[in-house]
């Protein structure tokens, strides 16, 4: 049966487009091979001056973390599986489950930012590469933090699709929506901003602590306020969610989710060049 | 909350069931292939083999997260197409960049004051 004799949406070809292509994925598309000459220009700028070093440049080899940076790619792969599953649901009109993979895309992206945030502050505090005293620092910090503010931007983005979910289906008779959403978003950041302080903190005293128990001790000392916080925007967050009518999300909206989606994808493949270009061939 | 009825019948719905496992065993193999890819880089290969190798792997990382999860294997080829550009110009700026900062006359000025220097200390 076709999409068409089933009532269903296609969405992979709109009949209102010359191409057949919607507009906002075909801006999309445009917007990501520009990207891609971006990104070219900053990793080959960065290869060019490990393959001249200048005098005076520090071993990569021995600044870099493979494991780190294996998990971090590892966490991009997953984000970017439940992302398309997400892009997946949503196209069903599955709305509970394009939530729980926004979130659960949302806490990977997270959890790859606080990995770069660790990465960063053990270059600049440990192994003192900082982007102005050698040519490596520039060329690294400029590439991998450019990459960094995509995911950033990506997160943001992901951040209002979910609270966008909620919109109510009739903004008139449900007063206040907008400044609820506003606070909804607010309350999500505050959760993810909060979420990775109090996981670096934690992984700081681990490390400076002689024990386990030490460290924890430390970390519950110093951040009990972080942690009273994350737990009352948590609590907000819930409260936020909870069933209140009918919204204004479905299925046709699909193509909103699907173009966060090609960003989002788009950044996993930088980093997976990155990953082979800048961090592996380093070690070979 | 009212959740939306799905509108898919059987037919859709058995395509949609089939691309949630297509997603699921992609994101297996691009985790299986970077753990190979970081095992690669401990064997005792030649570089020109483990280069290979690596961008290899690099390259259908790429390409699965393209044509699968970006759904390029579905849309329509004019969608390839334009993402295409973009790569060629960008891949080949970097060929070109490489290749003219790799030329004697292009390597950096202090590069060359250190290679000139190791030279003569030999």
């Amino acid at each position: 049966m076709s999409n068409a004799a089933s009532g269903a949406l296609d969405h992979h070809f709109d009949p209102t487009t010359s191409t057949g292509i919607p507009n906002k994925k075909l801006l999309m598309w445009m917007f990501l091979a520009s990207d891609c000459m971006f990104f070219g220009c900053l990793i080959s700028t960065h290869l060019i001056y490990r393959l001249h070093p200048p005098p005076g440049t520090p071993s990569a080899k021995s600044v870099f973390s493979i494991e780190l940076t294996s998990f971090s790619i590892f966490i991009l792969l997953m984000s970017s599986l439940m992302m398309a599953l997400a892009v997946n649901s949503i196209q069903k009109g599955n709305l509970k489950t394009l939530r729980s993979s926004l979130l659960t895309t949302i806490l990977f992206g997270s959890i790859f930012l606080g990995c770069q945030v660790f990465e960063f502050n053990n270059f600049v505090f440990e192994k003192h590469l900082t982007i102005t005293n050698s040519i490596l620092g520039t060329t690294f910090f400029t590439l991998t933090g450019t990459h960094g503010c995509h995911v950033a931007v990506g997160v943001f983005w992901l951040i209002l699709m979910y609270v966008r979910s909620f919109q109510p289906k009739d903004t008139t008779a449900a007063r206040g929506w907008f400044l609820r959403n506003v606070l909804h978003v607010v309350a999500l950041l505050a959760t993810v901003l909060l979420g990775m302080m109090l996981v670096l903190k934690l992984v700081r005293a681990l490390e400076a602590a002689p024990s386990f128990g030490a460290g924890m001790g430390l970390w519950l000392r110093d951040y009990w306020i972080a942690l009273i916080g994350i737990a009352l925007t948590g609590s907000l967050l819930r409260f936020f969610a909870r069933p209140a009518g009918a919204v204004a999300f479905d299925e046709h909206n699909a193509i909103d989710v699907e173009m966060m989606g090609l960003y989002w994808h788009f950044v996993d493949i930088v980093w997976i060049v990155i990953f082979t270009a800048v961090y592996l061939l380093e070690y070979i | 909350m009212s959740e939306p009825t799905p509108v898919l019948t059987s037919p859709g719905h058995a395509a949609e069931e089939s691309k949630f496992q297509l997603f699921v065993q992609v994101a297996m193999i691009l985790a299986v292939i970077t753990g190979i890819e970081i095992i690669t880089v401990y064997l005792p290969f030649a570089r020109p083999v483990l280069f290979t190798i690596l961008v290899g792997f690099s390259a259908v990382k790429f390409l699965l997260v393209i044509f699968i999860f970006m759904h390029l294997r579905w849309d329509r080829p004019l969608c390839t197409i334009i993402f295409f550009i973009g790569l060629v110009l960008g891949g080949g700026t970097m060929w070109a960049l490489l290749t003219l900062f790799g030329a004697e006359a292009s390597k950096p000025l202090s590069a060359m004051a250190e290679a000139a220097r190791t030279v003569l200390a030999g």
